[in-house]
């Protein structure tokens, strides 16, 4: 294979190239997004960038070591560095105490900076320019014939992942009762995280080491939002991660030499804040929508209540409040609700006492009556 | 196949000790708990109770000590078990309905490479009646209220169709009447000839629920029915010197101490006979 790991100048829209990067983003989109549901379900978001970070010296070892980037040696050498960061976060944590987060910032910063130098290093090599790609990915640097294993591998992936699938559900929603019920619970949480470290690893050439693991997390927190089971959390991010990736890709392939990590998170991100505000049941739009609607069946109560206990006071079933008493006792223009309450037909205006009296009264009609009962709450208490 | 050691006791409990890093958490349990009984576990914080209880089901390692449930090792028993964790221990805000929750209490029994069909569905649905949570099926675990987080939880438990249950806690933070309904559902486990042990943190209502009794402090402090366990000395060895707790569960069950000719006990109201322990 030629190693032509160099930057190409983007040719016109959908030339070859473009189609290639195209596909290897949807491919590493949709295997991001799935097996980021687990990671962010499983709460492990800092450990799939520790994987993230620390696959850049496994990368430029792997290039030193064989001489070249073959598809194979680079996905190794980044398992292993992963996997030795994985080792050494535990040893930190049950060999020294280590609390969890820090342990995972500290190997993160450890091996990231011992990729950057031996990146440095590396890079005094003849054809080892292109290693910097994997700092924040370069969809151009992804060639044609790695469409092919990297399409075999994520199959391999997402077919795990539906062989086991009851076993990782149970995993990832409650381990004490998946050990219970016999299920061998490391096995299984180590295979979904060498599962998840292969999704990360394959898309390094792409996203980079740096924002990959924001391609796992942001479709999947974006797909928890729109629904009520796993199953459709994991399709929902695989699409997401689809549309980021090869949106992204696309998008940055117009410009020249515009890293493609960075522009695939902010469609990823996107997509996540959009769905934050807009799903419904979840999203803050609609929680803002059902405090809105909460405050003014309040309010409306408020009035109902008022109307009735001034009618009790004044002894008279009949009795038409002021508007202003209503103003004066909501605090606030009553105009809004009394309008609201006028249309539901839970009160009525009567003209004014004297014809100099500009201001409206109001009665409770028998629904009203009824409405206040409904709800329970004595307008006395 | 392991050679059946005590087969006539639900769960057999030898010589355990568990202890996370240099600090033991629980020292040398001796315990049986006898088929078709209600046990609760009662002790102060701190005490080992859930310890005890993952540590029977396997889910801590002891440094010492084995485990027989109707005579076996746990491993080979596991489909005759079942474990409700405390509620708290998973994330509510997981993406599955009650229906999903309820068929992961089968996962164990599917095997393998098999997905949960019609037959499972059915069951899980029944198990749903059971606890009154037939209407919640589709909801998302999200929308849950507490009590009906937990009573979801006894549902996994139930659809396995356990010959031994153990529950973590369940009444903690429910209402009276989901507490109610789950002491009935568990009763009526227990008179189904099932094995129910309860993790229980109410001094006041052991007698009333339970007929088998484990008072524990990192070591045992005694163990049997109820109404020969719960007595003021044993709350005072398992709870320490905190008397004025004792005093208060007058009325609740509790056996006064024999009584003493040289300290005569004036502070003390006189006790009736104590009531009937259980209502089996």
């Amino acid at each position: 294979m030629p190693q032509n790991w160099t930057l190409r100048k983007p040719k016109p829209m959908l030339n070859p190239t473009l189609i290639t990067v195209i596909m290897a983003a949807t491919i590493i989109g949709a295997m991001a997004g799935a097996l980021g549901s687990f990671l962010v379900l499983r709460g492990q978001s800092l450990l799939g960038d520790v994987i993230s970070h620390a696959a850049l010296p496994g990368v430029v070892g792997a290039f030193l070591a064989s001489g070249g980037r073959g598809f194979g040696a680079i996905l190794g050498g980044a398992l292993i560095s992963g996997a030795l960061a994985g080792l050494v976060v535990q040893m930190l944590r049950q060999g020294a105490g280590v609390k969890s987060d820090a342990a995972l910032g500290s190997v993160m910063s450890l091996f990231f900076a011992a990729g950057v130098v031996l990146l440095s290093v590396a890079q005094l090599q003849p054809g080892a320019a292109g290693l910097t790609v994997f700092l924040f990915g370069q969809a151009a640097s992804v060639l044609r014939a790695d469409l092919m294993p990297m399409a075999i591998v994520a199959l391999f992936v997402l077919g795990v992942l539906a062989l086991f699938w009851k076993e990782f559900q149970l995993v990832t929603f409650d381990r004490e009762a998946a050990q219970a019920q016999g299920l061998p619970v490391l096995v299984l949480e180590t295979t979904l995280t060498v599962l998840i470290a292969v999704a990360i690893v394959l898309g390094l050439a792409l996203a980079g080491v740096v924002l990959m693991v924001a391609m796992l997390i942001a479709p999947a927190v974006a797909a928890r939002q729109w629904v009520r089971s796993l199953g459709a959390m994991v399709v929902l991010a695989g699409i997401f991660g689809i549309v980021a990736g090869s949106g992204g890709a696309f998008l940055s392939a117009l410009g020249t030499g515009v890293a493609t990590g960075p522009v695939m998170v902010l469609m990823a991100v996107a997509l996540t804040f959009g769905s934050l505000l807009l799903a419904p049941d979840r999203g803050i739009a609609a929680r803002w929508q059902r405090q809105r609607l909460a405050r003014r069946a309040l309010r409306g109560r408020q009035v109902l209540a008022a109307l009735h206990g001034l009618s009790r006071d004044h002894h008279d079933p009949s009795y038409r409040s002021d508007e202003a008493m209503l103003d004066a006792y909501l605090g606030a223009n009553a105009a809004p609700v009394l309008a609201r309450l006028e249309r539901d037909g839970y009160i009525r205006a009567a003209a004014p006492l004297a014809p100099e009296n500009e201001v409206r009264r109001w009665e409770l009609t028998p629904a009203g009556v009824m409405r206040l009962q409904d709800v329970g709450a004595s307008p006395d208490a | 196949m392991a050679q059946l050691h005590e087969p006539h006791i639900a769960c057999h409990v030898e010589d355990l000790t568990v202890s996370y890093r240099e600090r033991p958490v629980l020292w040398d349990i001796d315990l049986d708990i006898p088929p078709g009984v209600m046990a609760a576990i009662v002790g102060p914080n701190g005490a080992g109770k859930s310890t005890l209880i993952k540590s029977v089901l396997g889910l801590v390692k002891p440094v010492a000590g084995h485990v027989r449930i109707f005579g076996l090792p746990v491993a080979q028993v596991r489909r005759r078990i079942a474990y409700v964790p405390q509620r708290q221990s998973v994330d509510w805000d997981f993406p599955a309905t009650v229906r999903d929750v309820v068929l992961m209490g089968l996962y164990g029994q599917l095997g393998w490479l098999r997905r949960p069909g019609r037959k499972a569905r059915a069951r899980a649905m029944a198990a749903l009646e059971q606890v009154g949570m037939q209407d919640y099926a589709a909801r998302p675990i999200s929308q849950l209220s507490g009590g009906q987080q937990q009573r979801a939880f006894i549902a996994r438990a139930l659809v396995q169709e356990a010959d031994l249950l153990f529950l973590d806690e369940p009444m903690a933070g429910v209402d009276a009447v989901t507490e109610a309904a789950i002491v009935t559902l568990l009763k009526a486990q227990r008179d189904a000839g099932r094995t129910v042990v309860v993790v229980h943190h109410d001094l006041q209502t052991v007698a009333r629920y339970f007929d088998w009794l484990v008072m524990l402090n990192q070591r045992i402090i005694a163990q049997g029915p109820v109404t020969e366990i719960y007595t003021e000395d044993n709350l005072r060895a398992a709870y320490g010197g905190q008397l004025a707790l004792i005093g208060s569960l007058r009325g609740h069950g509790l056996e006064p101490d024999a009584p003493k000719p040289d300290a005569p006990r004036s502070d003390a109201p006189k006790l009736d006979a104590p009531k009937a322990q259980t209502d089996a």
